[in-house]
């Protein structure tokens, strides 16, 4: 660790003692806090707030950023992945599923059992993650989309479980904000507790961990059970992130900042980076904290403390990426594919279309469940459900072809607008939109989302360009921009107005907001993009094959890569609006596509935009139809249109 | 995810679609309502609309008025089915500003009757009074609407004579979110508004935090000890113990001295009908604890 490394941390730890110390004494003089010991009963109502309140929750802030700092730490080191900690690995959304799975169908055992409710939901969620990334070998890249695939679906059937229910639980929805706003010194007690002794066996792992640094071989010929070791540590982890969970609720990001700023600041070994890393979690954390409490007394707005972190964590990690000392990334070979018969693929395409456009036409609710609609129902069905056919159908396609641009624009095969915060971007703009032009009307919003992709895009360019765009620093730079969107999002639930409304049904995202004029202007501008897309398709086969390749043909990479961005955030942003932030449409349509055989970049290209209407025209179809007459979000159905497909390419062999 | 529309249902969805052309000239209007406090206003004049959206949560939210089976469910308030309200062929649409997203798509199924109810630093109870009257001229119904508005006049009134010996204390109103947060109704929230209609001091000055996502923490209850509880709505299952053992939460002086008073579910963005369930639930259990002062 360098001077400055400790100057950062003394300045934090100062900088939260003197906000504690300016709230403390506010509520109780200095000269008092003798008293605090004695028995509840005897203290003063306000003494009390500052003994079971103030005390507890910088307490609490503490102990759950060091937990998390340790979690994102073991995780980190385990799978020698920067880009690993509970939220990434979609360990907290795990647990945060569980937990609202159970407020809705048992209410009775979150009352009292809460700590083995989420962790039940954490275990789960990193089982799943493991078992995938175990047959990858790890790769860290892969790990972290399962992760974000899996946070992402756990995400969206909570917010689908509440809203199917017709409920917005305030619990819930405080939870998600990760308050740590306390009662009593209860939930410090077993943190403090949980910490300690997890922390003790993260402490007997750290010599076997250094030989796991040594790399597989070296470590079986010092006889170490490695197996035994990596279940251990992601064992630990995974606790962690599930007693932080249950305790506070998400607090995301401190698991990814704390071993991030610890390595940045010159730490190098295993052991200092996990002895270091919850000292930093703990600071960031507490620190964030004094500041929410600061800002709620000043202004009288509260700020679920978990976003702050996620504002805070999201461009603190996009400044420090660039210290970050990159660990080896194995690039994405790209899979052999056979050359497969494009007759019969274009043949099924052929038959796909007419088929799934009468089922959406034609199918209708009747008094047992569903029928055929006769003809003269059809057409008076027809004018409200062509416009959403037609808008999520081009949305969908729109999503495949960004994605399929910048997997091969950036030779990651996990690369999608999802992935790369450009939906993220699209929120921040729409949420931008509603701010500043309120009674704008749908223009002034799509403007906005489509702005704010293009930023978000930009952002992201302007610094994978300084780095060259490896991949993975495109993803995690994608992660932040992703995490510091549904971070300002969240405030503004918080705020709590009208614009909490649009940007809750935007989060869940429905078809049916689609009007005839915008349906035709997402259409047009889906032929557009896969037109532009189709022109520039030289680029993306050349692409691929890496820059110096790309530059000895005359290719200027950089401006290519502008212009495609630029296509790929007008196209996200444009689609976002309809779908909402997340679908995984963008990244599966383009796999299928590419497994099909369609491998040359125009077959890619076109069969992505047309694998990926149909996707979402089904997952809309699903959407309006799976809980009728209560509508379920578009994305959650895109999304359970194509998780399945890609746990299962994930869980092959290579 | 359970079934969300029984079958019974379905089948009275599906009779009203055939019904549907066929109810014409001289037929009441058929009236579906997207808006809560709107569905309030429309029952309260004696009338019922042929469909309103998230009735079941409608049910165990808001209580009153008590709606016929027979009317259909149109699912999510933020999200309503379109082609479920297409088919039932409605006449009027009642909206509030707070579905300006919606509008487009509302207007080309039935004419639109929009009034705002609930405005960030505005009492809301003026404006569900006031929209009583819009929508009695609307449908015609003036004269209900008068004679509604004196009623809903005589019984706050009423409530007030009866609430007058409680007025040298001040109240908080609260919903329980969970065992650290709960929501505080202010001045601009229909509790609060008929609290001072009642002729009690909120203890609440600040404007309200029915806010989404970040309702305030217990102790700030504590500013005024002198003041009573009163939690509206049932306590989350999930939070009741929490609750029962926090620490804050028994420190809290109304709760040392016993000065909380639970009443059953109020819409809390409801419209005349949920002011005035809430002003009597209260003055009940006033009355009902007298010892608590």
């Amino acid at each position: 660790m360098t001077m400055r490394a400790w100057s950062f941390l003394s300045a934090s730890l100062l900088a939260s003692l003197m906000l504690f110390a300016l709230a403390a004494s506010s509520q109780v003089p200095f000269s008092q806090w003798g008293d605090l010991l004695a028995p509840p009963a005897e203290l003063t109502l306000d003494k009390i707030i500052l003994a079971y309140s103030l005390f507890p929750r910088a307490a609490v802030a503490l102990v759950a950023g060091a937990a998390l700092g340790l979690s994102g730490a073991l995780l980190q080191q385990f799978l020698r992945n920067p880009l690993a900690d509970p939220s990434t690995l979609g360990i907290s959304a795990g647990a945060q599923l569980a937990i609202v799975a159970a407020t809705l169908y048992v209410p009775e055992i979150v009352d009292g059992h809460r700590t083995l409710v989420a962790l039940a939901g954490a275990a789960g969620a990193a089982a799943i993650v493991f078992a995938l990334g175990w047959r990858r070998a790890f790769e860290p890249v892969t790990m972290v989309v399962c992760g974000l695939l899996v946070g992402v679906t756990a995400a969206a059937l909570s917010a689908a479980m509440t809203l199917a229910r017709g409920e917005y639980l305030m619990s819930l929805v405080t939870w998600n904000g990760g308050s740590l706003s306390q009662q009593d010194w209860s939930v410090f007690q077993s943190l403090g507790l949980e910490l300690v002794l997890l922390g003790l066996f993260a402490g007997l792992l750290i010599r076997p961990m250094l030989v796991l640094g040594l790399g597989d071989t070296s470590a079986r010929s010092l006889g170490v059970n490695l197996g035994g070791i990596r279940f251990a540590i992601a064992a630990i982890a995974t606790a962690l992130a599930g007693f932080v969970a249950s305790a506070v609720g998400l607090v995301s990001f401190v698991g990814l900042a704390a071993p991030a700023f610890v390595r940045a600041c010159g730490a190098r070994r295993p052991a200092a980076i996990v002895a270091l890393s919850p000292l930093a979690g703990a600071l960031f954390l507490w620190l964030c904290d004094s500041i929410v409490q600061t800002v709620a007394r000043a202004s009288s707005e509260n700020f679920p403390t978990g976003a702050v972190t996620a504002l805070v964590g999201g461009p603190l990690l996009l400044w420090l990426l660039p210290k970050v000392r990159s660990m080896e990334v194995p690039h994405e070979a790209r899979e052999s594919v056979h050359r497969g018969n494009l007759k019969i693929a274009f043949a099924a395409f052929l038959v796909l279309v007419p088929v799934l456009v009468a089922i959406a036409f034609v199918v209708g609710p009747s008094g047992h469940g569903w029928k055929i609609l006769s003809w003269a129902e059809t057409l008076d069905l027809a004018p409200l459900r062509w416009p959403r056919l037609l808008a999520s159908a081009a949305a969908g396609g729109l999503l495949a072809v960004t994605g399929a641009i910048l997997q091969r624009m950036t030779g990651n095969a996990m690369a999608s607008p999802e992935v790369v915060g450009v939906s993220g971007g699209a929120g921040l703009g729409f949420a931008a939109a509603l701010t500043f032009a309120p009674d704008g009307g749908t223009v002034v919003v799509f403007t906005g989302a489509g702005l704010g992709a293009l930023i978000a895009m930009l952002a992201v360019l302007v610094f994978a360009s300084r780095r060259h765009l490896p991949p993975e620093k495109l993803l995690l730079a994608g992660v932040a921009v992703g995490s510091f969107s549904s971070a300002v999002l969240s405030a503004l639930l918080a705020i709590g107005d009208q614009r909490s409304w649009q940007i809750l049904s935007w989060l869940g995202g429905s078809a049916s907001t689609a009007t005839p004029a915008t349906a035709i202007f997402l259409g047009i501008l889906s032929l557009l993009v896969v037109a532009a897309a189709l022109l520039l398709s030289r680029w993306l086969t050349i692409l691929p094959f890496g820059p110096s390749i790309a530059l000895s043909l005359g290719l200027s990479v950089r401006l290519s890569r502008v212009l495609l961005l630029l296509l790929s955030g007008a196209a996200t942003g444009a689609a976002s609006l309809l779908v909402g932030p997340l679908s995984f449409v963008g990244l599966v349509a383009p796999h299928i596509v590419l497994r099909a055989g369609l491998v040359t970049a125009p077959q890619h290209l076109a069969g992505s935009f047309l694998l990926g209407s149909i996707l979402m025209a089904l997952a809309d179809f699903g959407a309006r139809t799976a809980t009728f007459p209560y509508e379920l979000p578009l994305g959650l159905f895109a999304a359970l249109v194509g998780a399945p497909y890609l746990i299962w390419l994930l869980g092959r062999h290579r | 995810m359970g079934p969300f529309v029984s079958r019974r249902e379905l089948l009275l969805g599906a009779a009203l679609l055939l019904a549907a052309p066929m109810a014409r000239a001289g037929a009441p209007l058929r009236i579906a309502t997207i808006d809560w406090a709107m569905l309030e206003t429309l029952c309260a004049l004696g009338l019922t609309p042929v469909a309103a959206t998230e009735l079941i949560q409608f049910r165990s939210d808001a209580v009153e008025p008590d709606l016929p089976a027979d009317v259909v469910d149109l699912g999510l308030r933020g999200s309503p089915n379109f082609e479920l309200l297409h088919l039932l062929r409605p006449d009027l649409i009642l909206i509030s500003p707070f579905y300006v997203r919606h509008e487009a798509a509302l207007g080309r199924i039935a004419p639109l009757f929009s009034l705002p109810f609930y405005v960030r630093g505005e009492p809301p109870f003026e404006k569900a009074l006031a929209a009583v009257k819009a929508l009695g001229e609307r449908l015609g119904r003036s004269d209900r609407a008068e004679a509604l508005l004196k009623e809903i006049v005589g019984e706050i009134e009423g409530f007030r004579q009866t609430l007058a010996p409680f007025a040298n204390r001040s109240t908080y109103i609260v919903n329980i979110g969970d065992a650290r947060h709960v929501r505080v109704f202010g001045f601009d929230s229909m509790f609060g508004d008929m609290l001072a209609r009642l002729g009690l001091p909120n203890a609440w000055t600040d404007r309200s935090r029915f806010t989404f996502a970040a309702p305030v923490s217990i102790e700030n209850l504590a500013a005024d000890p002198d003041a009573r509880i009163v939690i509206v709505s049932e306590v989350p299952v999930e939070a009741r113990s929490g609750l029962r053992n926090s620490i804050i939460w028994n420190s809290l002086e109304p709760v040392r001295k016993g000065r909380v008073i639970q009443l059953a579910n109020v819409n809390p963005y409801g419209g005349v009908t949920a002011g005035l369930r809430f002003a009597r639930l209260f003055a009940e259990a006033m009355l009902a604890g007298d010892r608590r002062g």
